[in-house]
């Protein structure tokens, strides 16, 4: 394997994590959307965790070796469009995820507490769960990360 | 480099490939996830199967369909020598023997649920090694070994 094909192979490793870890995470999402019993919500909330850190090394990932990438071929430039389009919609999805993120931390920690104080359905938990500032959140980091896959597929403008 | 020469043509199958297999991943890694948390927690071990295998029939399934119709749309685009290069073999003995796994897993999740729980070490034993199997062949896939 030569230098370009390893730098494709570790871009396309963090494609994998950020992609996959998406998938995992609403997976787990919805699926707790459907369940009543705190610890059954805090099981897959936990599990979100593991998914939460494959997106977190997924995006890291993909932006090292992206950029080295571009760095190493001569017929991408950092001023192509659609570099400029996937490195700005990638600064965006990141806070957002982490935000989204931040607000289903704080539901897994309300269903741990009440899992452990009986474990009885609770309409505070199950509006958390719900929550439509969260999914407004992960459904916009997520689709911004489909657009950025979108991107990388068709390369608008690339001339490839 | 041939990803960046490839015809325009392929765009569309490439995206629904590509999309497909990381759901795919996405979709096993979150049964591998479910199935080792049943192990260690043996009283959420019957919610974890149960999800494991919802998860199997509504994730992960329609995303190897998806994955592996790409493939197919793909390789009737190509102009292939007799001998096929090592990395679409690759890919072709993954892709093509990811439905005998999913099939076991199926039957090997229906067990768990069902019928036998100690069937659950197998079941996520072989999440396990799908999971390993398909980063092989991404690896095959991306780096192209032979071309």
């Amino acid at each position: 394997m030569d230098k370009y094909e390893w730098l494709l192979f570790l871009h396309m490793s963090g494609a994998f994590l950020l992609v996959g870890g998406i998938v995992v995470a609403w997976t787990f999402g919805i699926a707790a959307v459907r369940r009543e019993l705190p610890s059954e919500i805090a099981l897959l909330m936990r599990l979100t965790g593991a998914a939460a850190a494959a997106i977190g090394i997924g995006m890291i990932t993909t932006l090292v070796f992206g950029l080295w990438l571009v760095s190493y071929l001569d017929f991408y430039k950092w001023t192509d469009g659609w570099i400029l389009a996937a490195l700005i919609m990638w600064l965006v999805a990141g806070p957002l995820g982490g935000a989204g993120g931040k607000r289903d931390k704080e539901t897994r920690l309300l269903a741990q507490r009440l899992a452990a104080e009986g474990d009885t359905p609770s309409a505070e938990l199950r509006a958390r769960v719900r929550d439509p500032i969260a999914l407004s959140l992960n459904v916009a980091s997520s689709l911004l990360a489909l657009a950025i896959l979108v991107l990388m597929i068709w390369k608008p403008g690339a001339g490839g | 480099m041939i990803a960046a020469l490839r015809l325009d043509s392929w765009d569309f199958p490439l995206f629904v490939h590509v999309l497909g297999a990381m759901a795919l991943f996405g979709g096993v890694g979150a049964i591998l996830l479910l199935s080792l948390a049943g192990q260690r927690m043996p009283e959420q071990a019957v919610f974890a199967r149960r999800t494991a295998f919802v998860t199997l029939l509504a994730v992960v399934w329609p995303a190897y369909v998806v994955m592996r119709v790409g493939a197919q749309w793909i390789f009737d685009k190509e102009d292939l020598d007799p001998d096929m290069p090592t990395w679409i073999s690759t890919g072709i003995v993954v892709g093509d023997g990811g439905a005998l796994v999913l099939i076991a897993l199926t039957v090997l999740g229906w067990l768990a649920l069902r019928r036998k729980p100690s069937v659950a070490r197998y079941f996520a034993g072989l999440a396990g090694v799908y999971l390993v199997a398909l980063v092989v062949a991404w690896w095959a896939m991306t780096a192209k070994p032979g071309a």
